[in-house]
């Protein structure tokens, strides 16, 4: 049996905490909606809640080795599952994201997150090929990719960038230097930069420079210089290919006021909503923006902005020092662990959370695409929910056997 | 690579530094938006739900002077959309198909009228209750249409009134660039003519506001409570000067025959137009409501012109009817006085190598002043004209108001044209003879005139040389139930001294009773007409007749001037015409010298058209 005073109880009130106001603000994101399902998305969180804490039980009560032990198992029994969802799963707005199981619909790429994660840390844990060894990237790139791709079929993009960010973290975490990384990013932003041709050539200039000075060697530098050079020739021919919803995304992200009806009008409603707030907010149930249903998925992506408007900056502070705070302990976790799967494993958490947090939050102050990645602990989901409960169980596990080697 | 690995210290310090940029920027992020950006964002949350809609205020109605209804207003349908609530591909095409209106038309007249995506934009007034019925069956096939109901105006036809009622219409773009009141926008109505336009800031009210708070998908949930509505003031209602009896008097007199013209009636002691009509008239409520296409090309390109507003608008030669102020022209500056006789009229006068006639080819013989006007001798006429020349007659002229615009409260009005010697040098640049003036001097030639300067002067002439301002509007009733009268104002006194004044008074009495007068026909038992008869020359095609009448003449109510188009001599048409609303008048405000005197019951117009017929005219 567990010691359950050993348990890092203050991590687990802030998460309880989070998801409260998360179900307050579900609850106040459907107030005025016009059927009565609508109206019980909170009831369904709180009990989404109760499923959460029972898999948080469960994986605290886990033996790390055991995690660590099936961690393979796992990524090919959810790889098999993406796999199949292709064929028999359920559609909603042009994804096949779901099997559907009556009323409750399961989505394996969630699942998929749980187990790409542990497989990286156990590939991290034991690879003995040093951190900047070509294989251990590749290989490690390979257990991301198969599943990515499979996702991205579906198609899923905001859930697939969310792989590529423990990938990230993890290499960070099992000690590739920050250059390395900086490289690997490089592509994507000689890629970004093909937009037009001069801020290209200027991106390239710095890029060289940045080679001659970090020196990462010839094979590196080659390779870095190619698939600059690559990425920004295909770019056209990707961006051709993308689907009209994704284009306009990013062009929308970049001006949103191109198509305030449509790809923008989420952004903008979503900025009036949190500035209309102030500092005070408009009280619990008294956001206009919410209340008249002008913004959008307000239950889901768009919960912060609910926030935002009804409990003005101290409400929005008040909760990302809280996911501040579980992160900053995460991180601790991970530093102590002498384990090096347990301390991976509470990385690779830490990375999904962060990167989630950044990009959703982001999203709806306006500075980061529409990418339909919800905000941890506080969107509405069932799926979601117990997923990032999940991962606060193993954070959890891995404080508590944090001296287990 | 010596920095292939970093120290696990070092890695946690780096995460949890990570950590902290992120953190800082998104609270970064939410500080712009929740301190900085709060004010502007806080509008657009208001503007996004709250939905400013005017309050439009009835019209003001418009009354004759005994209090009928001349405008009023009636409820119509206006069909408008709603841009948020419209379905791409389905709204646009059922609605062009329903409304019979090409989608690139509706398309424009949507965009134009388009305030906000929540408020309807009017794309037709006025549809007829069958769409209604269809989009109320149907709504499934008209997402976004919205049905309003608004007061259009209503005017009473059959009184040829078109000429100072005017019309309604939507506000151009044009006139919002130059409109400065705030109560002007797109789509609302505005006078586009008449009345309507000239007291348009008087008839409107102000409009009032109310904040309906809106969902997203426009949906109204009622008003919002932070803002009470700010109420409509309704527009004043206009007591006019009109009489609706003498209007019909005067749509009378237009039959097959005699379809083009123009009716002034006015009362000299004040200036107050008792009626105004011009013929052809149109229905104003046609142009108030949707004009089809066809029938406003129809009236455009109609020959006889029911769009010309003919007593401000229309030129005319005044023919004989300005003798008067030839003769007293001639006595103020001493040419001639009340006995002078001038050469024997023998049907013509010879001036230069050219012999200009009398209409009378017979000859007039000799004459006096008063008789000339009697008789409307154009040989007198000629010799008059001449001592005076053409700038001491044109000076006359504009003096009597000839030519100058009346500043008649309506707008549009032509100030004809008073041809004095600098103006006929423009006219004809190869030079012009003395001849010149002897058609001026019996109202020929260059001299353009509207029957209202002329009813104007006939005004003075019957006022004691006292010439007020022509006026449409009487009393004003406000909202409030309060009355503002109207005062009349002096325009100017004729240049005429008071003998001569009773001169040419006697001459116009002797124009109907005296034994030669061209007016005979209009002799009656109960009140004495004075008048002038006038024929002014149309080349290539029938004379317009006119008349100018006043009674009754011992102490004068009334002046009427008519003209009728192609009607040829003053006497045959204008004259038994004025006669008839002359009596119109009379058998109103004197029932009982007239009846009485009749001893009839009803008060029939009295067999003029027997009476014995003049001409007159000249080649």
């Amino acid at each position: 049996m567990l010691n359950y005073g050993a348990l890092d109880w203050r991590l687990i009130g802030a998460v309880i905490l989070l998801t409260l106001i998360g179900v307050v603000l579900i609850m106040s994101a459907q107030h005025g909606a016009g059927t009565d399902y609508e109206r019980s998305y909170y009831l369904r969180q709180l009990m989404w809640l109760v499923v959460a804490l029972v898999a948080f039980a469960v994986v605290i009560h886990l033996p790390l080795r055991l995690l660590d032990a099936t961690a393979y198992m796992g990524y090919a029994v959810v790889l098999i599952l993406l796999g199949l969802v292709l064929f028999v799963g359920s559609s909603r707005s042009g994804a096949t994201r779901w099997f559907s199981f009556g009323f409750i619909n399961f989505a394996p790429s969630d699942v998929a997150k749980l187990t790409v994660l542990l497989a990286l840390s156990r590939f991290f844990a034991y690879s003995k090929l040093p951190p900047a060894s070509k294989r251990r990237l590749a290989m490690s790139a390979m257990l991301v990719a198969v599943p990515v791709a499979l996702i991205l079929k579906q198609p899923d993009l905001g859930t697939s960038l969310v792989f590529w960010a423990i990938l990230f973290g993890l290499w960070f975490w099992s000690g590739l230097a920050p250059g390395y990384l900086i490289l690997i990013v490089s592509p994507i932003v000689s890629f970004a930069a093909a937009f037009h041709w001069l801020p290209w050539v200027l991106y390239f200039i710095v890029l060289m420079v940045g080679l001659f000075l970090f020196r990462p060697g010839l094979a590196y530098s080659l390779v870095a210089v190619i698939s600059n050079l690559a990425f920004g020739a295909v770019q056209p021919f990707i961006w051709n290919r993308l689907a009209d919803y994704q284009k306009l995304r990013i062009l929308t992200f970049l001006d949103p006021g191109r198509d305030p009806r449509g790809a923008g009008y989420q952004i903008i409603q979503s900025k009036i909503a949190i500035g209309s707030g102030g500092v005070w907010g408009n009280g619990l149930f008294g956001g206009s923006q919410t209340r008249l249903e002008f913004l959008p998925e307000r239950h889901t992506d768009f919960v912060f902005s609910v926030l935002g408007e009804e409990f003005g900056l101290w409400g929005t502070t008040l909760v990302v020092l809280l996911l501040g705070y579980i992160l900053y302990r995460g991180i601790r976790i991970a530093g102590k662990c002498r384990s090096k799967f347990a301390s991976n494993m509470a990385f690779g958490a830490v990375a999904v959370l962060m990167f989630q947090m950044f990009v959703n939050i982001g999203m709806t102050l306006g500075f980061m695409p529409v990418t339909g990645l919800a905000l941890p602990f506080l969107s509405y989901g069932g799926t979601s929910l117990v997923l990032t409960w999940v991962l606060i169980g193993l954070i959890v596990a891995a404080d508590y056997h944090w001296q287990e080697y | 690579m010596k920095h292939s690995s970093l120290a696990k210290q070092t890695r946690e310090r780096l995460a949890l530094g990570g950590l902290v940029l992120a953190l800082l920027f998104l609270l970064g992020g939410l500080f712009q938006l929740q301190i900085v950006e709060h004010s502007e964002l806080l509008a657009q949350s208001e503007d996004n739900r709250i939905r400013v809609q005017p309050i439009v205020p009835q019209r003001g109605l418009v009354y004759d002077r005994d209090g009928r209804i001349i405008i009023d207003n009636r409820p119509s349908f206006t069909f408008s959309l709603v841009a948020s609530q419209m379905v791409e591909g389905v709204t646009i095409p059922n609605v062009s198909e329903l409304l019979g209106l090409s989608p690139e038309v509706l398309d424009k007249r949507f965009r134009r009228n388009l305030i906000s995506r929540h408020q309807p934009a009017p794309v037709k007034r006025d549809v007829p209750f069958e769409v209604v019925a269809v989009v109320e069956e149907q709504a499934e096939k008209f997402p976004g249409v919205v049905i309003q109901i608004e007061d259009v105006r209503r005017y009473t036809t059959g009184l040829g009134a078109e000429c100072f009622t005017g019309y309604t219409g939507e506000v151009s773009e044009e006139e919002l660039k130059t409109l400065t009141e705030r109560d002007y926008r797109l789509g609302s109505m505005i006078g586009k003519k008449g009345l309507e336009r000239a007291y348009d800031s008087r008839l409107r009210g102000h409009e009032g506001t109310a904040y309906i708070e809106v969902t997203a998908t426009g949906q109204a949930l009622g008003p919002y409570a932070e803002k009470p509505p700010a109420p409509a003031i309704a527009g004043q209602g206009l007591n006019l000067s009109i009489d609706i009896d003498l209007q019909r008097a005067c749509a009378a007199e237009i039959d097959s025959a005699n379809c083009c013209g123009a009716f002034v009636a006015m009362d000299p002691r004040t200036g107050e137009i008792l009626a105004l009509s011009s013929f052809p008239s149109y229905d104003a409520n046609i142009f108030s409501s949707v004009i089809p296409e066809s029938l406003w090309t129809e009236i455009r390109n109609d020959s006889t012109y029911p769009l010309l507003n003919r007593p401000l608008d229309g030129l005319y030669p005044p023919g004989s009817t300005t003798k008067l102020i030839t003769i007293g022209a001639a006595i103020e500056e001493g040419h001639i006085t009340e006995h002078t006789i001038l050469k024997a009229c023998t049907g013509g006068y010879r001036f230069g190598n050219r012999v200009f006639h009398c209409w009378e080819l017979s000859g007039h013989g000799q004459m006096n002043a008063a008789g000339s006007i009697e008789r409307s001798c154009d040989v007198y006429l000629y010799q008059v004209g001449l001592k005076l020349g053409v700038d001491g007659l044109s000076k006359y002229f504009g003096l009597c108001g000839l030519g100058v615009p009346t500043g008649v409260d309506l707008p549009r009005e032509q100030p004809g044209l008073n041809p004095n010697s600098d103006v006929l040098d423009e006219i004809h640049p190869r030079g012009w003879t003395q001849g010149v003036v002897l058609n001026l001097s019996i109202g020929q030639g260059e001299l353009l005139v509207t029957p209202l300067q002329l009813a104007q002067f006939y005004c003075g002439i019957a006022n004691d040389g006292v010439v007020y301002r022509p006026h449409i509007l009487k009393s004003v009733m406000h909202p409030d139930g309060t009355t503002e009268e109207i005062v009349p104002e002096v325009a100017f006194r004729l240049p005429f001294k008071k003998k001569t004044l009773e001169l040419l008074n006697e001459s116009i009495r002797l124009v109907v009773e005296g034994d030669h007068g061209t007016a005979k026909n209009l002799r009656n038992r109960h009140y004495s007409i004075g008048g002038k008869t006038g024929t002014a020359q149309n080349p290539g095609k029938d004379n317009h007749s006119w008349f100018v009448g006043v009674a009754p003449l011992d102490k004068p109510e009334i002046v009427v001037c008519a003209i009728v188009e192609w009607g040829g001599h003053g006497s045959e048409v204008a004259a038994p015409a004025v006669g008839r609303i002359i009596e119109a008048y009379m058998s109103k405000y004197h029932p009982r010298e007239t009846l009485a005197a009749a001893g009839k019951a009803s008060p029939a117009p009295q067999p003029l058209d027997t009476a014995l017929v003049v001409e007159e005219g000249r080649e």
